[in-house]
């Protein structure tokens, strides 16, 4: 007894880091900060303020605490392309001068919050976070989706988006699900056919082909097969290009999002959103219908995903199979992102590519859903039930 | 991992394969740069991360297997 115990495998569940990524973290749809007011935003251990200035049309993010006594500026008023505390009524503007303090003589000339870096991107608005305070070097962009700045964007739909807060796991966790075959089939029930990673410079790819498991009624995706093409282009945003076999020789083309930012090191806002390219012969609002359906589809995939996180522990020291992905290479890319510039290894940022042989798994997997399609058609025969 | 050279452009990488259809790649350096195939496309324009593999990379892979200079499944996952 005691022999065994001393060969069994002690988890190491280290501690979640105590700094935030470097990289471009997307806030959510641009136009849903454009309503006049300001919107607080929990993220990087402390709030922000999102307001869009009444004369730029810009949208801004500040540190959300008023320098002057603390009140809470997201809590106050836009004037002009300022946003009022509703404390004492100090004006900040956008790049985080003092614009004004109506009861006051003069603004004191040290009167400056924090300005966030923002850019506006695939009608989504960004913050560049980087705790040594550099600006975003060129190389690290955020693509241009062609379904929203193409030629062709006239074809496609608008974002359905979504919100879920994660609380209890750091976002560690989401970022692991690129290399994470067999948690496909389990928890989101898929059956990968064919899976392969690419890690190189600050981008991380999936290439997925999956069907559906013939066991599991999801009701929102597709029967046939899908094909994914997903990068995370820094730590924290993924475009998903999905081609889903929808019959008759037709292949529907989806753009998914799948990005969050951190609230503190224990939690994140985890956010996903869908855009289809109208197939020939649908209307608008059946593009609308099968992009609001993919995210209905991508909330069912996300909320399993949320409760096998609330119950699981933080693992640093994963136990591999050889059908299991590059885990390991995978938090060795991500620690780029909680390093400082010059402390980014080559072997962070250096080509990685790995394919699974998924042979026996799928082979057990097929096995698996035959033998629940035999016992429910048993039990069906039993109870006479259709 | 074993060292492949490649046969197109002399790019040396690092591979490992746990059975003929599994596939490791560690690039040593900088695969816009050092890789012929990569650098015409990343020339016209493509992201170097974004391409999914080089062919003639694959082929000096394949090749390395049949000469058994490369061998499959002579390697455990232990970490």
């Amino acid at each position: 007894m005691t022999a065994l115990n001393d060969e069994a495998r002690v988890i190491e569940a280290g501690r979640p880091p105590t700094r935030f990524a470097r990289g471009w973290h997307c806030l959510g749809l641009a136009d849903a900060f454009k309503d006049g007011e300001p919107h607080e935003i929990e993220a990087f251990g402390t709030k922000l303020v999102v307001f869009q200035g009444q004369e730029d049309g810009a949208l801004h993010v500040l540190n959300a605490y008023c320098p002057h006594m603390g009140g809470n500026l997201a809590h106050g008023t836009v004037k002009g392309d300022a946003v009022a505390c509703p404390f004492h009524d100090w004006r900040w503007s956008g790049d985080g001068r003092c614009a004004g303090i109506p009861y006051a003589r003069r603004v004191p000339p040290r009167a400056r919050t924090r300005s966030w870096t923002t850019l506006e991107r695939n009608r989504q608005l960004f913050v560049w976070h980087d705790p040594e305070g550099n600006p975003p070097p060129p190389e690290v962009i955020v693509p241009e989706i062609a379904g929203v700045h193409g030629p062709e964007a006239g074809q496609w739909s608008d974002w359905n988006w979504k919100t879920l807060r994660v609380e209890g796991s750091h976002c560690r966790e989401i970022v692991d699900n690129v290399v994470d075959m067999a948690h496909f089939y389990y928890v989101h029930y898929a059956f990968p056919e064919y899976f392969k990673n690419v890690f190189e410079g600050h981008v991380a790819t999936q290439y997925m082909e999956s069907s559906p498991r013939g066991d599991m009624e999801l009701g929102t995706l597709s029967s046939g097969m899908l094909r994914s093409d997903a990068s995370y282009y820094g730590p924290s945003y993924m475009i998903d290009h999905l081609y889903s076999d929808v019959g008759g020789g037709l292949e529907m083309e989806i753009v998914l999002i799948n990005c969050h930012y951190p609230i503190d090191a224990d939690s994140f806002v985890l956010q996903y959103g869908a855009i289809v390219k109208r197939l020939p012969g649908m209307t608008d609002e059946q593009a609308a219908e099968a992009a609001a359906a993919t995210a209905e589809g991508a909330t069912v995939g996300f909320e399993q995903d949320v409760e096998i996180w609330r119950n699981k522990t933080r693992i640093d020291n994963p136990l591999l199979t050889e059908e299991d992905g590059p885990v390991y290479q995978l938090r060795r890319w991500y620690e780029q992102f909680y390093v400082d510039v010059a402390d980014v290894k080559d072997e962070m940022v250096q080509r990685f590519e790995f394919e699974i042989d998924t042979q026996r798994a799928t082979t057990a997997w097929r096995a698996e859903v035959d033998e629940n399609l035999a016992r429910r058609a048993a039990a069906e025969t039993e109870t006479g039930a259709p | 991992m074993r060292p492949v050279q490649c046969a197109a452009c002399g790019n040396q990488v690092l591979c490992e394969k746990y059975t003929p259809a599994h596939t490791s790649v560690q690039w040593t350096a900088d695969a816009a740069v050092v890789c012929a195939e990569f650098r015409d496309r990343v020339g016209q324009g493509a992201t170097s991360a974004r391409i999914r593999t080089c062919r003639s990379l694959r082929t000096a892979i394949d090749r390395a297997v049949a000469d058994g200079t490369l061998e499959v499944g002579d390697v455990r996952v232990d970490v």
